[in-house]
């Protein structure tokens, strides 16, 4: 299957995120419109300008975006709604740039929101006896992930740890991050025990929150200095027998799978754009739960199977490291309002490749790269480029 | 306090229990490749070769082995299961060639990656009519202590 993806260059012309938090008293509609006007202007694009909606969510029901839009102004624009678990928005940002690559719009809008019940979410994507059973625990299905993990390759609970350490002491820099404070090795792993190897620490938190970017073509663009290229925007879903256990996928003992998924969906993102892992200069990885994003990385080719764990011991992972991961703090430091998950990411991107980043700003980014994953089983690679 | 009225299964045809007393579990296999499923495929195709032959029924298990398993602190979100907290399951690859997912028993502390087990029915909890609903699980073979039958392999 050969997919023509030399179509005309589209970029991200604007972008903006609300704090993400918890927020009970606030509908969905409210900091998500917010967060359109926020892109406007800081696209300086004008609301009669945009040609098409694409809204990310995963339970926010019939119509969610249309309720937005309610709010920010009818102009027959089309709005489509998409659920793709925690690629939600990430699959609208492709959606987008499609459109944009295929010279049928110039301008469109990407939303990212959720609003999340308080405490696990009773998922949909299990059959009656899988939820009879306990199966639809996020955290348990983790856990079985982390056991092959470490069982493959000797990475140790602390190792785990050391991932949420970093992250949140990089959301402690992100002014929008769900989770502000810092926590120490000794508190991930005193943390309480939710589903064996997997503390409270290890998971990420969710929370309430919305973000938005504006695609265009060149000509669209009102800052070209500003505007951040979408070098490829890759999904690969399930492919048969690729065990994820969140999924509800399990592998086959007579024909193993030859593809996994991050990996396919990455070397696609790779090829497509002509840069490998040794040009990514940040990254917004996978952390659903922490050790998440030691295989993550791994998976995206940044360094050998069981290698990560010592390379993030040694520094590499972090904001002045050699290859910073998860600078804004990560499911872990962020949080996770599932269908803004992914655009959030790429919300990262684009403030660190415009140097916009603050006091997480790392020293040389000019090519970033996102990945989402999600019930599904969905694998999202995103790669942004600034615009040289 | 409910009477014990009887024992139902808590999903339909999921294991037969045979006249030894013996559980197993209920597949398909493809009769084109030869993939094994559990539970069975009631679609009649086979998802890995799409061949439109039929599925044959099989009987799966009782031995496996471990490949990972989790002990759950908290009963899951959604108001489906009405087990014992804290509860087990992992992932088993039966000897016959199919990885299940399932529940574990046994004492949680002593289960360990690639420990060998076997299929057990046993109550998952009671039901508001007293009825005592049973789930298939796979607890770890103690030594000296065969159940269900020999474990060659």
């Amino acid at each position: 299957m050969k997919t023509n993806w030399q179509r005309r260059p589209v970029f991200v012309a604007g972008i903006a995120i609300s704090k993400w938090g918890y927020y009970p008293e606030v509908e969905c509609f409210e900091y998500a419109s917010k967060a359109i006007f926020d892109t406007l202007r800081d696209a300086d694009i004008e609301w009669k300008d945009i040609q098409a909606v694409f809204c990310g969510s995963c339970y926010q029901g019939v119509a969610s975006g249309h309720k937005v839009i309610k709010e920010v102004g009818l102009t027959g624009v089309p709005i489509v709604n998409v659920e793709n678990a925690c690629s939600s928005s990430s699959s609208a940002f492709r959606l987008a740039y499609q459109e944009i690559a295929a010279e049928i719009y110039d301008v469109v809008l990407v939303l990212g929101m959720e609003k999340n019940p308080k405490g696990p979410i009773p998922s949909t994507a299990f059959l009656p006896w899988e939820l009879q059973l306990g199966f639809n625990f996020h955290p348990g299905n983790y856990a079985l992930e982390t056991v092959k993990y470490m069982t493959k390759t000797g990475a140790t609970e602390e190792d785990i740890s050391l991932v949420t350490v970093k992250n949140r002491r990089n959301a402690s820099l992100n002014p929008n991050a769900r989770l502000s404070t810092p926590v120490t090795l000794e508190e991930v792993i005193n943390s309480r025990m939710v589903a064996t190897p997997l503390r409270l620490l290890h998971c990420c938190p969710l929370a309430d929150g919305a973000a938005v970017a504006i695609l265009c073509s060149e000509n669209k663009l009102k800052s070209p200095s500003r505007g951040i290229k979408i070098a490829a925007s890759t999904l690969t879903s399930a492919s048969y027998k690729e065990e994820y256990v969140p999924g509800g996928i399990l592998a086959s003992v007579k024909f193993p799978a030859t593809l996994n998924l991050v990996q396919l969906s990455a070397k696609q993102a790779y090829d497509i754009s002509g840069y490998g892992p040794e040009d990514i200069d940040v990254v917004q990885a996978y952390d659903t739960v922490s050790p998440s994003e030691l295989w993550d990385l791994e998976e995206l080719g940044f360094c050998a199977e069981g290698e990560a764990p010592k390379l993030l011991r040694d520094g590499v992972f972090q904001i002045d490291g050699k290859i910073p991961v998860n600078t804004d703090g990560g499911l872990m430091g962020r949080g996770h309002p599932m269908g803004a998950t992914g655009l959030g990411q790429i919300v990262e991107i684009v403030l660190q490749l415009r140097r916009e980043a603050g006091t997480r700003q790392v020293k040389k980014a000019r090519v970033g790269l996102a990945h989402s994953m999600g019930a599904g089983p969905n694998s999202m690679v995103t790669i942004l480029t600034k615009n040289s | 306090m409910s009477v014990n009225k009887g024992k139902i299964p808590f999903s339909q045809g999921m294991w037969v229990t045979k006249s030894s007393g013996e559980a197993r579990l209920l597949g398909s296999r493809c009769l084109s490749c030869k993939e094994l499923f559990f539970p069975r495929k009631v679609s009649g195709i086979c998802v890995h070769c799409q061949q439109r032959r039929e599925l044959e029924d099989v009987e799966l298990g009782p031995f496996g082995k471990i490949v990972s398993f989790t002990e759950v602190m908290q009963p899951p979100a959604g108001g489906h299961y009405h087990g014992p907290v804290p509860y087990c399951y992992g992932l088993i690859d039966l000897n016959d060639g199919v990885r299940v997912e399932a529940q574990l028993g046994g004492d949680f502390e002593k289960l360990k990656v690639g420990m060998k087990v076997n299929l057990v029915i046993e109550p998952l909890y009671v039901d508001s009519e007293g009825n005592e609903v049973q789930v298939f699980r796979f607890h770890p073979i103690e030594e000296g202590i065969i159940q269900g039958g020999s474990h060659e392999n």
